[in-house]
């Protein structure tokens, strides 16, 4: 080849090279969308700000459950630089040398986790450009104490959060917690990143999607260093964060306090109810503790092992799940069914025969109201046996099956051995026995109601949960029906309209005679709870004294006043306590005054509950 | 006044004109990338595009000293010039090194580099020496000499460390090649002790720099296109040696194809013999790279690796590549518009450099691809031009340095971009006119601007 010709090799191969990169940036920039895809994920940032949770109001308005502003110490490993003077920072934040080396340690390893959707791994994702909490929640006093020192450290930076308040150290058993989700919440609910906190128990949990209100998002140009730049598109596609509007609870906050007051050093519960709405107004479970033990990841690790293991259970939610024998409170339903029957009248009398239950010594019961005054256990023994023995069968066995049958409509019409509809989770049915349950124990048509009497005064098989015991006072109270006990009034401005009324199989007008029989035994001087007295109020109430096989009987008390227009049905339940008029009735009294009057007109009545000790040593 | 005139006539204003919109949107660029809202005047001297004026107006001035000065003193001077840059070459040695590389001298930002100029000086000498050489009679001496002025620059560039002045320097054996100086004289040397052998050139010596470079091209590529899963040809998923081997038959097809229906008939089986040849030598060569790759010790391959930009280490010269070819790609048909790169604006910093060596990633986000297809064309017809330029020269030293300029021009610009779009390893060499920096402007502009008055002296040669 002639060597001037080479000038054309070369030109051709310029040439070729342009054609080439022209190619290349063609396919690139316009037929190739993944370099773009590249970009956004390299440049742009998705950021998601959750809003503080919404606040509860008690039923008078008062804020029971706020938000605190707590600070993040954060740290980013790439701006620390190499001068970092451990042994300060140390000294700075209260701690050794080794300890800071192992939170290193421990953030590189698990904060950069995050959860995979698209394969379920879990990939740690640490990079020393981002940022990541070295402390968590600190107090406004205790970033105080460092932030002005902060300036010596770089890469440490504080961070605002939010969490939970509670201005009263009260209903902590009804509020719930929140704690960080798991791995299955994330994955099933796109609202949970990792570290989100969630409702765990009571109405934290029940109205999490009431109360955890709407996201923001913000899109920003992101840098290398993953600060932002500017808005993306000048914040076009951007959302602000919208709190969740207040939820407000029929609970009165002065009243809870006032009954987790009375109920220390004891074990057992509270629950008031308003009876017309079925509001629940307090739910004490004895021993109680403050919700803000519950708050954060540092005081959950701090005290909830303690709460735990501590004997007398304070996390355990006694007015839900905790089933006792109604004990003589039951007699009240029974009196109800039989006079609906028409096997006894009000006025029936039967003999205080003591050799088929035992008896206390009362005046002979002429009628259902002193029955249900002295609550006396053969003249129940007899009634029930009229509604479980009608006599449509030949056969006793048999008839008695039939008997059952009806007698468990009736319970089951009052909401027993049923979950109750609420806005409450982990529910308790209690029990009550039926036929299939006798089969299964006895033996088909081998039990009559000789063999199983001991139903007609609450005892043996028949079980309740305080939460069933103060509904059964409000049914009383309302003479034949109840709303599903519940919590949540409004949610916003708007009422809460899901909790249904429900009537049972009883007429109104048999309730007359029951309800005087619970006047008397609160106001009658052979009546069962003359400690339930108060001045001024006539409460209605019917006392029960629970048999325990493991020790001391409980003490049980049902309550409503006052008799006309009730406004609070109540139950009370002190473990260990004896006889129910000793403990449960005051205490009842004491709740159902407080509630009425706010005030204490007897307060020797109030000193001798509140020094009283009914805890085992 | 005449002589006024006779510049005015005898500057090549295409090639002036395609430098100064270089420099213009250059500088646009600067601006956008560099951007700082506290100084938005674009004669802030206190922000890289107000320094990027200044350095412009420099450059032009120096322009004009040049135009002044006659430019006979360059053949006259030369071998002092490149003694004068050769010195500079071992001083900045004992400079402190700035990001690892003894490359700078002065103070700060306002340091130069020396390695810049040294482009010149080794093209002055080096036109002087080869155009005083008969090319029909080389001797071994001859070409041992040209290569020695080639090679005591290089070395000591090499020692600052600096790769891509390297790199770029041996853009001088593609001047090398047209001028005709070829390796003959050291392979007949050999081939001519063969008993009845007599030779008076060989192929493989006479064309040993273009096979050379197609054989470290091939190697290249086969490795880039070997580890990184990216096809070749796109939406065929072929890679490493299968990929090029398949290339390079669509192009020996394509070839076959132009030269079966235009070739001229007595040439048309000594170029067929060529398509196959070349076929066959090209796959051999990736096939032989390949392997020979894979059976590399570890610490051998992540060294290869490394500097070729496969493997991702924690300064990130992959990083660096998918950033910028992120914020290329994402340019699309028309850009993100001025001033609106999200990934390669200096103020997210993801694409590091991006307003020097990285400048092309900006440019390329901003304006899609009408303005990197309008950039390439540029470029192209510079340094077409420039070569058009060349051999209209009288002068064999005028050619020859000419070409040096068009050459580094060409390296230049195909390293440059070549690495915004994974043609090219993560070599650091800025693209000419158009990246921000004192160093590259000035050097550049002294370059072109003896290329221009040479040029327009061109016919003073004959007088």
């Amino acid at each position: 080849m002639n060597i001037e010709n080479r000038r054309y090799v070369i030109i051709a191969f310029i040439i070729t090279v342009g054609v080439m990169y022209i190619f290349r940036l063609f396919y690139m920039q316009v037929i190739d969308d993944s370099w773009s895809d590249r970009a956004h994920q390299i440049s742009e940032k998705r950021r998601e700000i959750t809003p503080p949770r919404a606040v509860i109001f008690d039923r008078n308005h008062t804020k029971i459950v706020a938000n605190k502003t707590y600070f993040n110490l954060m740290v980013i490993e790439d701006k620390m630089g190499p001068n970092f003077d451990t042994l300060a920072f140390a000294e700075l934040i209260g701690w050794t040398k080794q300890e800071i080396h192992e939170r290193f340690a421990e953030i590189i390893k698990g904060e950069g986790i995050y959860y995979n959707r698209h394969n379920n791994t879990r990939i740690s994702n640490y990079q020393r450009i981002r940022p990541y909490p070295f402390l968590k929640e600190l107090t406004k006093a205790e970033m105080a104490k460092i932030a002005p020192y902060l300036d010596a450290f770089p890469g440490f930076f504080e961070e605002e959060t939010s969490m939970r308040f509670y201005p009263y150290p009260n209903a902590a058993n009804i509020l719930g917690y929140l704690s960080e989700v798991n791995a299955k919440e994330v994955k099933e609910d796109n609202f949970y990143k990792p570290s989100y906190n969630i409702g765990r128990a009571g109405i934290e949990r029940y109205y999490e999607k009431e109360l955890r209100g709407l996201k923001g998002v913000h899109y920003v140009v992101r840098s290398a260093l993953n600060n932002d730049v500017k808005k993306y598109e000048d914040g076009i596609y951007d959302t602000v964060a919208q709190q969740a509007p207040p939820i407000e609870l029929g609970l009165d906050i002065k009243l809870q306090a006032y009954g987790e007051k009375l109920m220390k050093n004891k074990k057992g519960c509270i629950v008031a109810i308003e009876p017309k709405s079925g509001e629940i107004l307090s739910m004490v479970s004895a021993p109680s503790f403050d919700p803000n033990l519950l708050v954060g990841r540092k005081n959950v690790s701090r005290h909830y092992p303690k709460l735990l293991k501590n004997k007398d259970k304070p996390l355990y939610p006694r007015p839900t799940q905790a089933e006792y024998p109604p004990g003589s409170i039951f007699k009240l339903v029974q009196s109800l069914v039989g006079l609906q029957e028409g096997v006894i009248e009000p006025n029936t009398s039967f003999a205080c025969n003591k050799s088929l239950v035992g008896c206390h010594n009362h005046p002979a019961p002429s009628s259902i109201e002193r029955a249900v005054q002295y609550s006396c256990n053969p003249y129940f023994y007899y009634a029930v046996k009229r509604i479980i023995q009608q006599g449509k069968e030949n056969s006793v066995f048999k008839d008695a099956a039939v008997g059952l049958t009806l007698w468990d409509k009736y319970m089951r019409s009052f909401g027993f051995g049923e979950k109750l509809q609420s806005d409450l989770t982990g529910l308790r049915s209690g029990i009550i026995p039926n036929t299939k349950f006798y089969d299964h124990w006895y033996g088909k048509h081998k039990w009559a109601f000789s063999t199983i009497r001991s139903i007609a005064i609450g005892q043996g098989e028949v079980k309740m949960t305080p939460l069933h015991m103060a509904n059964l006072a409000v049914i009383m109270a309302n003479k034949g029906w109840y709303y599903d006990p519940h919590f949540a009034k409004k949610i916003g401005e708007v009422p809460v309209t899901s909790f249904k009324k429900h009537q049972t199989m009883v007429e109104e007008k048999y309730f007359e005679p029951v309800i005087s029989g619970m006047w008397s035994v609160v106001n009658e001087e052979a009546g069962t709870a003359g400690r339930a007295r108060i001045e001024g109020i006539d409460i209605c109430g019917k006392t029960g004294t629970v048999q325990n096989p493991h020790g001391e009987d409980h003490s049980v008390f049902i309550a409503f006043a006052p008799k006309e227009n009730p406004q609070i049905a109540i139950a009370v339940i002190v473990e260990n306590a004896g006889f129910g008029g000793t403990w449960a009735a005051p205490i009842a009294s004491l709740m159902i005054e407080n509630y009425l009057t706010k005030d204490c007109k007897h307060p020797e009545k109030e000193l001798r509950v509140l020094k009283a000790n009914l805890l085992e040593p | 006044m005449r002589k006024t005139k006779s510049l005015i006539n005898n500057l090549d204003w295409p090639l002036f004109i395609g430098f100064i919109s270089l420099i213009v949107f250059g500088l646009i660029t600067i601006y956008s990338v560099a951007f700082n809202e506290e100084h938005p005047n674009i004669f802030s001297f206190s922000e890289k595009y107000g320094k990027q004026i200044m350095w412009i107006g420099i450059a032009l001035f120096l322009g004009v000293m040049v135009f002044l000065i006659d430019s006979d003193i360059y053949k006259k001077y030369a071998f002092p010039i490149y003694l004068a840059t050769l010195s500079l070459l071992v001083i900045v040695l004992f400079m402190p090194p700035i990001n690892g590389a003894r490359a700078w001298l002065g103070v700060g930002s306002m340091g130069i580099q020396p390695a810049e100029f040294a482009k010149i000086s080794t093209a002055l000498l080096l036109s002087k020496y080869v155009s005083s050489l008969n090319m029909r009679d080389l001797n071994p001496t001859n070409v041992l000499l040209a290569l020695l002025i080639l090679l005591v620059p290089m070395v000591l560039i090499l020692l600052q460390p600096d790769a891509g002045t390297f790199v770029v320097f041996t853009a001088f054996f593609f001047v090398l090649y047209r001028e005709g100086l070829t390796f003959d004289p050291f392979l007949l040397k050999f081939v001519n002790l063969i008993p009845k052998v007599r030779f008076k050139q060989t192929w493989l010596g006479s064309h040993f720099i273009p096979i050379l470079f197609v054989f470290v091209f091939l190697s290249i590529i086969t490795l880039l296109f070997g580890e990184r899963n990216i096809p070749l040809i796109p939406g065929l998923k072929l890679y490493g040696s299968v990929g090029i081997i398949s290339t390079l038959f669509i192009l020996g097809a394509i070839g076959t194809f132009f030269v079966q229906r235009f070739g001229l008939k007595r040439a048309k089986s000594k170029a067929q013999l060529v398509i196959i040849l070349c076929f066959i030598l090209g796959s051999g060569v990736s096939l032989t790279v390949e392997k020979s790759f894979g059976s590399l010790a570890q610490h051998q391959k992540d060294r290869i690796e490394l500097f070729l930009g496969l493997k991702e280490d924690p300064n990130g010269k992959d990083y660096n590549r998918n950033r910028a070819m992120a914020a290329v790609g994402s340019g699309g048909l028309l850009g993100k518009g001025y001033k609106n790169a999200s990934v390669s604006s200096v103020r997210t910093n993801h694409v590091p450099e991006s307003e020097t060596d990285f400048i092309f990633c900006p440019f390329a986000e901003e304006w899609g691809f009408i303005g990197s297809f309008s950039l390439v064309a540029v470029y192209i017809f510079i340094i077409v031009r420039i070569l058009i330029v060349a051999e209209r020269q009288r002068s064999q030293f005028n050619r020859i340095y000419a070409y040096s300029v068009g050459m580094f021009f060409f390296y230049h610009f195909a390293v440059n971009l070549g690495m915004n779009i994974g043609f090219a390893p993560v070599i650091g060499i800025p693209l000419p006119f158009f990246s921000y920096g004192g160093s590259s402007m000035l050097s550049f502009s002294i370059m072109v601007f003896i290329l221009l008055k040479l040029d327009s002296q061109r016919r003073h040669v004959l007088r």
